[in-house]
């Protein structure tokens, strides 16, 4: 992917541009929130990630500008604000996702490609399928090797949010916000354990697993290598 | 600083009072001129009055009978006058008296005013004449004024020095009074330099007469309170910050000086690495807890506030954690009246969080085997939300401690955990206009916040 960084802080910048050049994208790093709403309208990228405290013009109102431009590249912004407003500031501005520093790259990471790989145009699938898999989303069922499996309303959310990343690193912040609409850290093992509920009804009956547990980062869904 | 006492020329209060001083005098001095000025007219028209009716006296008697009567008349007159109060003259037209005890020289007719040097009457005195024609002779009738003039005078006099008597009794008065107002102005200003020097504890001295001065007493005294609680507030927090964010700190930097060291003997060092990142993931979010409570505690969530139904949150947060205590050993009931809603006005987000701390406060604490209970109920105008426990409970001396920032129970010090989970919790109660109560369930821990509700249910 092509990916455009607006990022001040040269460890940062550093840091994130190396880490997403190892995992095969280019990269390109800007320093001044001008120079990035310029670059954001003249290429074509996959994702935007913009610091929201840069030189010239702060991210938020960069990202006003590029979506007032008409140009619809999906943007994560990067704030260390950490604010309880930041999330809503930063979508209603137009962004797609947000992150608070400290982060770990591969919570980034995961992010960029859970947005890169969206589809343009959000296309109506009615069902999802991973191997033996298959997810009814109309009639909200799930069967595996043809047998139905019974799940909660939050366990089917989990599940359809992890097959539609199929391949992917969904990390723990991610299911919480997508799943369980939580935008804080829970000091307890909130996503271990219904992950766990999910697994005992998924995997556990069968011979292959489908659900993996990425270390330190989060979960991923897709047939062995 | 103490040197700002201000004169007392320059105080509000003695100005205030001189101002009114000042405007009451001259409302004095006013209302005494147009009595001065009614009362002089209607000596100046009783006067005119007399002259008139004296000369028509004197002059009737020669329409009656001849010019020796008139002459007479005059004459008679004159010499009843002895002490010169009241003057006659009878001129005939060459000017020449011819009775009177003076001689009218150059008067118009009708009514004048002259001053005339005679023996024995003081000089400068002034009459008040009337002067017609009889006949061919002029008739002059002239009354004395020192009468209404000492008159006059006397009224003046006494306006006068009642006027220097209000005046003295305004300013004295004005003065006693706001030197009073002063000494209180000056306690307040006291206290302040007081403050100012890191006194928190000093207070404005109330008289309890409940005036504006008190009021306004009572609010800052109110201020300073908040103040003092606030900067107590941060003393301690930087006390425990420096005790539980050093500790983590102390420990990351002996875990990599460990992995410093195992790496100049090539050893492997990710365990290291993996403890190091727990230790600053622990570091980070407490300092974000502590940023997300500064920020909840400033109000600007506020304005996200929307109408919503606290129902679907008790809901959602029973449904997560059912599981995660049932893992625990333990176990979570969720009782929401079906097809009932409980309206407030709120942030859906910030109301999650804050069931899920009390919540995972809760599951932290309590031993296995624990029964959580979270309901909703509606108590009249509030919306109640109960999260309860039959677990150890806290002790009642502790129950106003939990909610401080960074505060661990003595026992909970070992368990993990920020200490700020139930000062979040507070924060957002407060930002709701919620009120939170502990109350002991003999065993265990009843929490209730009680929201103002938006509809009674």
């Amino acid at each position: 992917m092509r990916l455009l960084l607006v990022e001040d802080d040269p460890r940062t910048a550093d840091y994130i541009v190396r880490g997403l050049t190892e995992a095969g994208h280019v990269c390109d790093l800007l320093r001044d929130g001008h120079d990035g709403l310029f670059a954001a309208t003249r290429d074509a990228y996959d994702v935007i990630v913009a610091d929201r405290m840069v030189p010239g013009l702060d991210g938020l109102s960069m990202i006003k500008a590029v979506r007032a431009a008409g140009i619809r590249t999906p943007a994560i912004f990067l704030t260390s604000i950490g604010g309880v407003d930041d999330r809503v500031e930063g979508l209603e501005a137009g962004g797609d996702d947000y992150l608070v520093k400290p982060f770990a790259f591969s919570e980034l990471l995961a992010r960029i490609h859970a947005l890169g790989r969206r589809p343009a145009a959000q296309e109506q699938k009615t069902a999802l399928r991973v191997a033996d898999l298959e997810m009814d989303l109309i009639q909200r069922r799930v069967t595996r090797q043809g047998q139905p499996i019974d799940l909660q309303p939050r366990e089917f959310s989990l599940l359809e949010v992890l097959m539609r990343g199929e391949g992917r690193v969904i990390t723990r912040t991610m299911l919480l916000e997508r799943v369980w609409d939580f935008h804080f850290d829970p000091k307890t093992s909130v996503v271990e354990t219904h992950i766990s509920r999910l697994r005992a009804k998924v995997d556990r009956p069968f011979d292959v697993p489908l659900i993996h547990t990425v270390r330190n980062t989060g979960y991923s869904l897709h047939v062995p290598a | 600083m103490s040197g700002t006492r201000l004169s007392l020329a320059r105080s509000t209060p003695f100005r205030l009072a001189l101002t009114f001083a000042f405007l009451f005098v001259l409302a004095f001095i006013l209302s005494g001129a147009i009595v001065y000025q009614l009362m002089s007219d209607d000596l100046s028209r009783r006067l005119d009055e007399s002259i008139k009716e004296t000369y028509s006296v004197v002059a009737v008697t020669y329409a009656e009978s001849d010019r020796e009567d008139l002459i007479s008349t005059v004459n008679d007159h004159a010499q009843l006058n002895a002490d010169k109060e009241q003057l006659f003259s009878l001129t005939d037209q060459n000017g020449n008296r011819l009775a009177g005890n003076f001689t009218a020289s150059d008067l118009p007719d009708g009514f004048s005013m002259f001053a005339v040097r005679l023996p024995g009457v003081p000089p400068d005195t002034m009459y008040r004449a009337y002067t017609g024609e009889v006949g061919d002779k002029n008739l002059t009738v002239a009354f004395s004024m020192s009468d209404t003039e000492e008159l006059e005078n006397i009224v003046l006099m006494s306006f006068g020095w009642g006027t220097l008597f209000i005046t003295g009794l305004a300013v004295a008065g004005g003065a006693l009074l706001a030197s009073r107002v002063q000494r209180r102005l000056d306690g307040i200003a006291s206290t302040m330099v007081d403050v100012s020097h890191g006194r928190l504890d000093a207070r404005i001295p109330l008289i309890g007469n409940g005036d504006d001065i008190d009021a306004v007493s009572g609010q800052v005294n109110a201020a300073l309170e908040r103040l003092s609680a606030l900067v107590d507030g941060m003393r301690e927090v930087s006390a425990n910050i420096a005790h539980d964010l050093k500790t983590p700190l102390n420990r990351l930097q002996m875990i990599l000086e460990s992995a410093a060291d195992k790496t100049v003997s090539g050893e492997d060092v990710s365990g290291e690495l993996t403890d190091a990142r727990a230790e600053s993931q622990q570091i980070n979010s407490t300092f974000d807890a502590l940023l997300r409570i500064a920020q909840i505690e400033a109000g600007a969530r506020r304005a996200r506030f929307v109408d919503l139904d606290v129902g679907p949150v008790v809901e959602t947060i029973g449904e997560v954690y059912a599981d995660v205590a049932e893992d625990d050993g333990k176990s979570l009931s969720t009782k929401v009246v079906p097809d009932t809603k409980w309206y407030i006005h709120g942030d859906r987000d910030l109301l999650m969080q804050m069931l899920a701390n009390l919540v995972e406060n809760a599951l932290r604490h309590c031993p296995p085997g624990t029964a959580i209970e979270l309901s909703v109920t509606s108590g009249g105008s509030h919306v109640l939300i109960h999260v309860s426990d039959n677990g150890p409970g806290i002790p009642a001396e502790e129950r106003e401690n939990v909610f401080r920032r960074l505060y661990r129970l003595d026992t909970s010090r070992t368990t993990p955990g920020s200490g700020l989970g139930l000062s979040l919790v507070k924060a957002v109660a407060d930002l709701h206009g919620a009120a939170i109560v502990l109350e002991d369930r003999n065993p265990g821990l009843g929490v209730t916040v009680s929201f103002p509700a938006l509809k009674p249910a």
